[in-house]
């Protein structure tokens, strides 16, 4: 039953994931953009304009650009179906490569902040919760609604501001590391482990420093709609019959609440999952605040330079990683909370 | 500890203190709002400055506040030789205060525009997925579906810079964006409302199907659709900025509040923090505004 599920789910995943790279294809080929002449400059003639066109192999009709993407064309080189999302117009590098490199980036930097925020988020929306409309409610609420409504952007050159310069804690935001300092090997392409899987903790630790600021500023962002759920589910749990029923049978209170705070993670895993795969695209202002070559700096890049394989690879790997997420959840929702059925 | 302790006040002692806040708050919300729109008609009028051109006075710092009331006294009484810059000038010499106060025309319009695109477009297609339940309608969620699972940012981002950076551009792209949102909102309410009495009672009075889904189940549909969008008025100023932020949403020197950011960014390292503070406040109270107004309404509409 339960493999019959996910088979089924990952099928119409993957369909949708189809039509969403042909989607792609062709709605950035129907936008009125020039990637050619953007890429051999300006007033280039008319030899080395069309000899551009031919190497990205934009002379071609449009449907065989598409197999070849797809891979369905493999005597002129890989493409989807051989696992290659092609090269990039710009470093000539494979498309793979490039994000399999700035991805880790952003995975450190969410998934850390995702920890903290959830760990900060989780006391505070439950002290709103044990007492609905009072004063503590009233204040977590405001706090909340008013976090989940600001620019990140800003509130992290605001941070820059403070601890880099008025404070001198922070380092200044320009990358993951200081220049001065050799990255580790790369295993993992997370600085943070990498460090530590090389045995080098200075580096670990100016790593973390390095994350300090951009992770406060994400931490701050997320908190606001996750304590809002926190506290709307919590409230809800505290509501129901089993809780009564908990109180009935006489239970010590730190029991019953703890009964309540199970009750209200399922559902907020749900949204926490949903957020995660919204940040992968959506730290994108963060990381480029602190010159963090992530995913979302990368997919600037590619859309600023008209790198069509790089955005289309970005969209897709996103996206299918945002739908692996939600397959994920429903799965664990079913083991957390036993009333779920398929 | 009683079981009425742990579970909090009941639902009677929690609606009045509750009600007061909301009022309150509701208040703060609105008065942002109605300053946005205001300085949104007449901002540029009222600005000392041309927001779009440039003085001879590079990096000037606010007046402190000390001086405040001297340049107060000296603008009314007209002896000072230039107007003060209220929140000094950037790096290219434009005025930040004039800059602040008219970027609500750019930011609000752009707004206002894609969530009405949307809106529209939304409703009238939820509607349709709603009442009408076929091949066609059930293609259409498919493909808002695809719609919906792009990355938002970045899909927005890919939208502005092909077609090019202007601010018709932005508000299709943004419209595109949100356009599944009120389909998918109006088509769940559109579904809860057309088995109702109400409709039974129009059909049955000899009705045309098309009049009872236009006149009828439409106006009693709408109210999702309608509190969304008071929220996400705030989000699309957000994305605007957002977007001129990374350098794909509108073209220097247009007064809006991301641009300005942006382009104080790179001061704020060496201490020169109005250029980007000043816009920053700005939205943030004006996209805080919006979440509030929107959750108020959310609430009253819950509440019946």
């Amino acid at each position: 039953m339960l493999v019959r599920y996910i088979a089924t789910r990952l099928v119409i995943g993957i369909a949708q994931l189809i039509g969403l790279v042909i989607a792609v294809f062709f709605l950035i080929r129907l936008l009125p953009a020039d990637p050619v002449s953007r890429l051999v400059g300006l007033n280039p003639s008319a030899e080395a304009y069309a000899q551009a066109e031919r190497q990205l192999g934009l002379d071609r009709p449009i449907l065989t650009q598409l197999l070849h993407y797809l891979g369905l064309a493999p005597e002129e080189g890989p493409g989807l179906l051989q696992g290659s999302l092609g090269i990039s117009w710009v470093t000539g590098s494979p498309i793979v490569e490039e994000i399999g490199r700035h991805l880790p980036v952003t995975i450190e930097l969410i998934t850390l902040s995702f920890l903290i925020a959830f760990v900060l988020a989780v006391p505070i929306g439950m002290l709103g919760a044990l007492k609905p409309g009072g004063k503590a409610d009233r204040g977590v609420f405001i706090y909340s609604l008013f976090a989940g409504s600001q620019p990140e952007f800003w509130w992290g050159l605001l941070f820059v501001y403070l601890f880099f310069f008025t404070l001198g804690v922070a380092p200044p935001p320009l990358g993951s590391l200081s220049p001065l300092t050799s990255p580790p090997p790369e295993i993992t392409g997370m600085i943070t482990v990498d460090a530590l899987l090389a045995g080098r903790p200075d580096t670990f630790v100016e790593a973390l420093h390095h994350l300090m600021l951009p992770v406060a500023t994400l931490v701050f962002i997320l908190s606001g709609p996750i304590i809002k759920m926190v506290r709307q589910n919590m409230v809800r749990a505290l509501r129901s019959d089993f809780v009564l029923y908990a109180h009935c049978a006489g239970l010590p209170r730190w029991q019953i609440a703890r009964y309540a705070l199970r009750a209200a993670m399922a559902p907020s895993i749900t949204l926490i999952g949903i957020l995660y795969g919204f940040m992968l695209g959506g730290a994108v202002l963060v990381e480029s605040v602190f010159s963090l070559s992530g995913i979302g700096q990368y997919s600037v890049r590619a859309v600023l330079s008209f790198d069509y394989p790089a955005i289309q690879g970005v969209v897709l790997i996103i996206t299918g990683i945002s739908l692996l997420i939600y397959l994920a959840l429903d799965l664990i929702h079913a083991v957390i909370d036993p009333r779920v059925a398929y | 500890m009683s079981a009425a302790d742990l579970m909090g006040p009941t639902d009677e002692a929690t609606t009045l203190p509750r009600r007061k806040k909301r009022d309150w708050l509701f208040g703060i919300g609105l008065t942002i709002v109605a300053v946005v729109v205001i300085l949104a008609a007449i901002g540029p009028w009222i600005a000392p400055y041309d927001p779009t051109s440039v003085t001879p006075r590079i990096v000037e710092p606010p007046p402190s506040l000390g001086e405040i009331p001297g340049l107060l006294w000296g603008s009314i009484t007209g002896t000072l030789e230039h107007p003060p810059h209220w929140m000094g000038t950037d790096a290219s010499g434009f005025d930040i205060f004039s800059r602040v106060i008219s970027a609500p025309r750019i930011d609000l319009s752009i707004a206002l525009a894609a969530n009405g695109l949307s809106l529209l477009v939304g409703v009238l297609l939820g509607l349709l997925a709603g009442y009408y339940r076929n091949v066609a309608t059930g293609l259409l969620m498919r493909v808002s579906d695809v719609l919906q699972s792009f990355p938002v940012f970045i899909s927005a981002m890919i939208l502005v810079a092909l077609a090019g950076r202007s601010t018709v551009n932005i508000i299709i792209a943004l419209a595109l964006l949100y356009t599944p949102i009120y389909i998918r909102l109006t088509r769940a309410e559109v579904m809860s409302q057309k088995v109702r009495g109400y409709v039974e009672a129009a059909r049955a009075m000899g009705n045309p199907e098309l009049t009872v889904a236009l006149r009828h189940v439409l106006p009693n549909s709408l109210a999702p659709a309608l509190i969304q969008a008071s929220v996400t008025i705030g989000f699309a100023i957000l994305l605007t900025a957002g977007l001129s932020f990374v350098g794909a949403g509108v073209r220097p020197p247009t007064p809006e509040w991301g641009l300005m950011i942006s382009t104080g960014a790179n001061q704020i390292i060496l201490g020169e923090w109005w250029p980007s503070v000043f816009p920053g406040i700005a939205i943030s109270l004006t996209v805080f505004g919006f979440a509030v107004l929107g959750n108020a309404l959310e609430r009253r509409y819950d509440g019946g």
